[in-house]
């Protein structure tokens, strides 16, 4: 790595990152897969977290908040290496990096959403437990069929965003050697010693999906800011 | 199998985790300064209707906010030496990626901070008879910078946070030394829930400290 | 009787919509005139293009004498630092209040004589209490924005506009946010500084107000002055067909009781 070397001009070769972008697809696929998984598991678990921290009692909620605050307030890459390193040790498990991201971000991400879960439920005005109440709906009920309808409206743009967040996050996979689209871009470069054209076409990888992401998500928030399903609190 | 915990050798080290600690809030302080400083003038640029500086600045900002963080670090210390007329190592990089990033963030928050003063404020200050610079400096910043204050805090937690990705590229902060120490003592159990109960315990009160002005400001209205 | 504001031929438009359609007014010191119309008939914006807080399409605004801006060939050229100075020499008191939250009642007023007027701090305190008190709050000068009814909110407004020693006021809808109970006491303030030869332009809908303190009525439609005169004139024997229904809508109008005697 000299320094120097922009006075003198580099010559770009991206003929081997497109030679090898089969490779950086296949990782780009694997980022999505644990995005996706995690996703699955974090959102009904951040459910029941919210709910646990919300109506539980103090058995349930102290643990719960517990673990919303301590999951959000650790650094991920900290978490992935206990899940990864320390838990198989602590409980004589085997475990590959495929499931340790996935383990990792599915809690990791439970947190986050458990707080846009309890605030989307906090934000519907109090009149709509009133109003079922008055019906003699108990609170499972309500909640059910009166406040979450309203509330996971609201919640969709946090979400997405927080899904985006999730997708960022991951890349930190590629430090317990799983196969994303980071690790396979820096396989690659140390492969070709092309770091500068292979990690600037991963990052316009990254940013392409992202960004689709993000406008798709301004998109909505627009829209249902327009139909009046989001009211801002 | 059982496990005995054993703590002594987390302890025995904690000259090492110490000096990983320094390094993570000279890290982080760093890059929140140079963040937030660089950031008013890419918000401002952003508010801009100019577009010379409205085009590039939203670029950037759009950039660093949609590739993730550790790709952006990494690049910094794979790539970017390359064509770099300096000398980059590990804290150069990461500071890099960090400070680049707080600035596309808090780009945005002065600029959500400025856009949320109502319509009136400026009006009532324009029909005063206020400049430009008066209205912006006089009426809108004031309000504008309480309202923020929340959010950057919470971009300062995220902030420490993310500092822990340099060890990735081998930065000495809390996180690399943690992974050291469990490498040469082979207690990866106690190392690692230590390091996470530091960062806990180094964050958490300030996010009781965020909420707690978030309560506050809102209660004011 | 000196001309204070003449008002030429002025046209508004916002894109397609022309909200302002050749509008004509000559106003003397120590008038008050009051505005009225439906909504969207263009009262507001006309009174926003007198302190250039919309730039008129075209059409003239003469202050004092003095035409606002530079005659061009495409047009007329308003100096953003001409807009100003000419802003500083115009009070407005706006529907919402807008006072600003971050300081309280004193520093409000004083807020405009300090950063646009430059005055020496004994000047800002002066006027600050001078015009406080002649609103009627000097004893809540300590207090914030948050902390005050809407009605003292709009007199704290009034004050503010004041202490720049304005050479005309404009009142938009100033009571129209505020609770009925709170609208009285603004409108004895403003019906003051009527008397005291305030030179002010009032678009309002409280029309026992504009019977009683008006010199003069002006009832604008489709941006145009439909109808004007005195308020015995227009309110009590409109002769357009828009005018007789607007008023009709508005129902029989009270005259507030102070006023009476």
């Amino acid at each position: 790595m000299q320094a120097g070397s922009f006075i003198v001009g580099y010559e770009w070769d991206f003929s081997v990152v497109f030679r090898d972008f089969d490779l950086l697809l296949l990782g780009l696929v694997n980022t999505l897969k644990v995005t996706g998984l995690a996703l699955l598991f974090g959102i009904p678990l951040g459910l029941l977290l919210a709910l646990l921290r919300l109506y539980g009692n103090a058995v349930l909620r102290i643990p719960a908040s517990f673990l919303i605050e301590f999951l959000r307030t650790t650094p991920p890459i900290a978490q992935l290496f206990w899940f990864f390193f320390a838990m198989p040790i602590l409980l004589g498990v085997e475990i590959d990096p495929f499931e340790a991201s996935v383990l990792t971000f599915s809690l990791q991400s439970s947190a986050f959403f458990a707080e846009v879960f309890r605030g989307g439920i906090l934000s519907i005005d109090n009149g709509q437990w009133e109003a079922a109440k008055a019906i003699g709906m108990n609170r499972n009920d309500t909640l059910r069929r009166v406040i979450l309808p309203q509330a996971v409206k609201r919640m969709i743009p946090a979400f997405l965003e927080r899904a985006i967040e999730l997708m960022k996050t991951t890349t930190l996979v590629s430090t317990i050697s799983y196969a994303d689209l980071l690790y396979q871009a820096n396989t690659i470069a140390q492969s070709t010693y092309r770091s500068l054209e292979v990690f600037t076409v991963a990052a316009a990888m990254y940013f392409v999906v992202i960004f689709i992401c993000s406008l798709a998500v301004q998109r909505l928030e627009h829209h249902l800011g327009r139909t009046g399903e989001l009211t801002k609190g | 199998m059982e496990h005995v915990w054993d703590f002594s050798a987390v302890f025995s080290n904690w000259y090492l985790l110490l000096i990983g600690l320094k390094n993570t809030i000279v890290l982080a302080v760093v890059c929140l300064v140079l963040g937030l400083f660089f950031g008013l003038f890419v918000g401002a640029a952003r508010y801009s209707g100019n577009r010379l500086f409205n085009w590039p600045a939203t670029a950037f900002v759009e950039i660093f906010r949609n590739t993730p963080v550790l790709v952006q670090i990494m690049w910094f210390f794979f790539a970017f030496p390359i064509i770099s007329p300096f000398d980059i190592n590990a804290f150069t990089a990461a500071a890099l990626g960090l400070t680049l990033n707080t600035v596309a963030f808090s780009s945005e928050i002065y600029r959500a901070g400025i856009q949320s003063i109502h319509k009136g404020q400026w009006e009532a200050a324009k029909a005063l008879g206020m400049n430009y610079s008066q209205q912006m400096g006089r009426i809108i910043l004031p309000q504008a910078v309480r309202r923020m204050i929340p959010a950057f805090m919470n971009r300062a937690v995220e902030l420490v946070k993310m500092t822990s990705l340099a060890s990735v590229i081998a930065y000495g902060e809390l996180m690399h030394q943690a992974k050291t120490i469990s490498t040469i003592e082979f207690n990866p159990i106690e190392m690692y829930t230590s390091v996470a109960l530091i960062f806990f315990i180094l964050i958490f009160p300030f996010t009781l400290l965020v909420q707690r002005f978030e309560i506050r400001s809102k209660a004011k209205g | 009787m000196t001309e204070v504001l003449k008002i030429e031929n002025l046209h508004k438009s916002f894109g397609d919509l022309n909200v302002l359609n050749g509008i004509d007014l000559s106003v003397a010191k120590g008038d008050t005139i009051v505005i009225l119309g439906a909504s969207g008939s263009g009262k507001s914006t006309l009174l926003r293009c007198v302190n250039f807080m919309e730039i008129p399409s075209s059409g003239r605004i003469v202050l004092q004498g003095k035409p606002v801006g530079t005659e061009k060939a495409d047009g007329i050229n308003y100096p953003e630092k001409e807009l100003t100075g000419l802003r500083a020499r115009v009070g407005m008191v706006f529907q919402h209040f807008n006072l600003f939250p971050h300081m309280n009642v004193k520093q409000n007023v004083m807020e405009g004589p300090r950063t646009v007027l430059k005055c020496n701090q004994a000047e800002c305190a002066r006027r600050a209490e001078e015009y406080l008190d002649k609103v009627g709050l000097g004893w809540k000068a300590e207090a914030f924005p948050s902390q005050l009814s809407g009605g003292q909110q709009q007199r704290v407004a009034i004050a503010r506009a004041l202490a720049m020693e304005p050479e005309i006021m404009l009142f938009d809808e100033a009571t129209s946010a505020l609770d009925p109970e709170l609208v009285g006491e603004v409108l004895e303030t403003m019906k003051e500084l009527a008397d005291e030869g305030m030179t002010m332009l009032i678009v309002t809908h409280e029309l026992g107000f504009a019977y009683t303190v008006a010199d003069r009525v002006l009832f604008l439609a489709d941006g145009k002055i439909l109808e004007q005169g005195d308020p015995e004139k227009v309110l009590i024997h409109p002769q357009q067909e828009g005018t007789k229904n607007f008023l009709r809508g508005h129902g029989s109008f009270r005259l507030p009781e102070p006023v009476l005697d």
